[in-house]
């Protein structure tokens, strides 16, 4: 390239005039067998690229994202989950040492020293050797936390059921509007006593199941809802015994189908039947 | 031999660019269809909304107002529209929008007194005729959008208004 | 014609140096997995990028249709996922690769560090890579409220707890993610949005940028 005396530039820029061929430039000997990034090497890491892709977009098209109920702050029963890059932290803070007391330890000062360390590796690992058989210490830490965390990760949703929690909390489709009859006398009680635990549609929600699909007959609807049955405490509905029994003839016609009919006297059909159906 | 190692270079080139053409639509093509979507929806169907008893109707145009429930994709409001309404001289009903085609303001009816027989715009003097016809010589330059409309047990029905051509 | 133009910008501009920069280099054998298959570790930076650059790019789009109010943020997503066409594929384009990129990053780390190229002279683009590592996780974090369903909601819950923990400013510093000492809700969508959106993805392009010149300074460190 010229330097110095006699350069010339493009009008009043910066740019020098003087046109340099867009050839590659002479690797013949460089040292060891290489290759040229371009085309040669990216071509054949694009190639890989498209194949990661196809297998991308495929897994995507097959699984679609999940998206559960919009968050509602009332909701108390509701079990909350990290995403699961965060599981191993969430594990943790449960042991004794790393929680309740201890809080400090376990979210602030193991994972600072963690992932301090993980930073300042190239500080605290000096020595000239590369190979991971010749640094034991680096190495032995670096397998201690992977397995940890593959081992917390574990430990922290092995008892989870992913398809239950999708089906108790995802977006529940059917259970809105149409299915209901909200002229049913029944509704009106419904909407004063049971509501706030089992939704407007009857839907239910956090670990109060769904009315939709009971198989209970009218009678033992009418003694749930005096008495309570697992978590449900007695004497949640307080009103009198006609409204008890339009209340119980609604839930039956409605988790029967005929929401829409809710036509009297159903009660005979399921009256020595199953005593689930209560959700899971 | 610099000619063969062109040709190869060349070639993967165009592998390359292939490549990187296949990537590129593999992602973008999902995400551009998503982002045109409201292009290709099919425009709203042509619902017909309740607005007045027809023996309310006169000669004289009047403006009566409606509700539209209006689904705006995740969120749903209450619109309100409004036309003026009358009877031509061939009995038929004729409905026209209200909004300007100049500038978009509401135009009255006979509110000027120069112009009695006149729909005319306050903001700018655009003036119409009863036929809707924007009067040449004002500011604008279209006639004013006209309602679909139908008449089912002695209630009138308007739908979307059209724009007409033509101007004078 | 290509030739012209890219002629006439670079009579310009003179790309050609900067051209000849990005794609002037030699790739040492060790790393390419078609001379000998075991170098496909070398591919995980790379497809952390390539799936960094879906997710910058899937993000973009949702945001075409996406509102960070707590009214309107789950019927939006709610909306582009059921109505919209492909909003499935774009979302679960989004929230997949947020996995994806973690898994990648979660091996090249290990490639890295298991092959001591973190030694010298290759401190630095270690570091930024931790530093990497740590948005991406924030990045994670801040992403899962924005739905506004309950698994966001509670999960950022116990996240701010978690905040919340560290001594002396654990609640100044819950307030400053939040944007109220008690209430996770419209403040706190709003900044979690706004530190989603704008202020990590600006840290992830800096960091990006300088791991990838101190790369090209530098070469892939040598086979062991």
């Amino acid at each position: 390239m010229h330097r110095g005396k006699g350069m010339k530039f493009v009008g009043d820029s910066r740019i020098p005039a003087e046109r340099k061929p867009n050839i590659p430039k002479d690797y013949s000997e460089y040292p060891g067998r290489t290759e040229a990034f371009w085309p040669n090497f990216l071509l054949k890491e694009w190639l890989v690229g498209a194949v990661f892709l196809i297998g991308f977009l495929v897994a995507t098209a097959a699984h679609p994202s999940p998206l559960e109920q919009q968050a509602d702050p009332t909701n108390a029963s509701y079990i909350p989950l990290p995403d699961w890059y965060f599981l191993f932290l969430y594990q943790f803070l449960k042991y004794q040492y790393a929680g309740g007391d201890f809080i400090v330890l376990g979210a602030i000062v193991m994972p600072g020293l963690a992932f301090g360390a993980l930073l300042l590796a190239p500080f605290l690992d000096r020595g000239p050797e590369r190979r991971p058989t010749r640094r034991p210490i680096a190495t032995g830490l670096m397998l201690l936390g992977v397995i940890a965390t593959f081992w917390l990760t574990y430990e922290s949703v092995s008892h989870v059921d992913y398809e239950q929690r999708s089906e108790q909390y995802g977006v529940k489709e059917e259970g809105e509007g149409p299915d209901i009859n909200t002229d049913h006398p029944g509704y009106a009680v419904y909407e004063a006593n049971c509501l706030s635990c089992h939704g407007d549609t009857l839907q239910g929600q956090g670990s109060n199941p769904s009315l939709l699909k009971t198989e209970k007959s009218v009678e033992e609807i009418k003694h749930i809802a005096k008495n309570g049955i697992g978590n449900m405490p007695s004497g949640v509905f307080n009103g009198s015994e006609e409204e008890l029994q339009k209340l119980a003839e609604f839930i039956h016609s409605a988790a029967t189908g005929g929401g829409k009919g809710g036509e009297k006297g159903s009660g005979g059909e399921g009256e020595g039947g199953s005593d689930s159906g209560s959700g899971h | 031999m610099s000619k063969k190692q062109v040709s190869r270079r060349q070639f993967l080139n165009y592998t390359l660019t292939g490549v990187g053409g296949f990537m590129a639509a593999g992602m973008l093509a999902p995400m551009v269809r998503f982002a045109i979507d409201p292009v290709l929806k099919p425009s709203a169907s042509g619902e017909m909304h309740p607005v007045v008893e027809v023996s309310k109707i006169t000669n004289t145009p009047q403006r009566f107002e409606w509700e539209v429930k209006q689904q705006d994709a995740w969120y749903e409001s209450m619109v309100q529209k409004s036309a003026w309404v009358y009877v031509d001289k061939n009995d038929e009903i004729v409905a026209l929008s209200p909004i300007c085609t100049h500038l978009g303001c509401v135009v009255d009816w006979s509110s000027n007194e120069q112009y009695p027989d006149q729909f005319y715009c306050p903001c700018h003097g655009g003036r119409y005729t009863k036929d809707g016809v924007n009067v040449p010589g004002t500011p604008p330059t279209a006639p004013l959008p006209i309602y679909e409309h139908k008449v089912e047990e002695d209630m009138l029905y308007l739908g979307r208004a059209h724009d007409r051509g033509g101007g004078v | 014609m290509l030739q012209k133009i890219y002629d006439w910008v670079d009579e310009r501009m003179d790309i050609t140096p900067l051209w000849r920069d990005i794609a002037d280099h030699e790739v040492p054998e060790h790393v390419n997995p078609a001379h000998h298959f075991s170098a496909f570790v070398y591919c995980f930076g790379g497809l952390t990028f390539f799936v960094t650059v879906i997710q910058v790019l899937s993000g973009m789009f949702l945001t075409m249709y996406y509102v960070p109010d707590i009214e309107n943020a789950w019927k939006s997503v709610y909306y582009l996922q059921k109505e919209v066409a492909h909003g499935q594929i774009v979302r679960g384009m989004h929230h997949w690769g947020a996995s994806l990129v973690i898994v990648m990053l979660f091996l090249h780390t290990l490639r890295v560090f298991f092959q001591g190229a973190y030694k010298k002279p290759r401190e630095l683009n270690w570091v930024v890579g931790v530093l990497l590592f740590f948005v991406m996780l924030g990045l994670g974090f801040t992403g899962y409220l924005l739905p506004w369903d309950n698994k966001a909601y509670f999960a950022t819950q116990v996240g701010l707890e978690i905040a919340a923990a560290t001594p002396f400013i654990g609640d100044q510093i819950r307030t400053l993610l939040a944007g109220d000492p008690e209430i996770v809700g419209a403040q706190t969508l709003a900044r979690f949005f706004a530190i989603h959106v704008f202020f990590l993805p600006a840290a992830l392009f800096g960091l990006m940028a300088a791991h990838f010149i101190m790369i090209r300074k530098q070469g892939i460190s040598g086979p062991l």
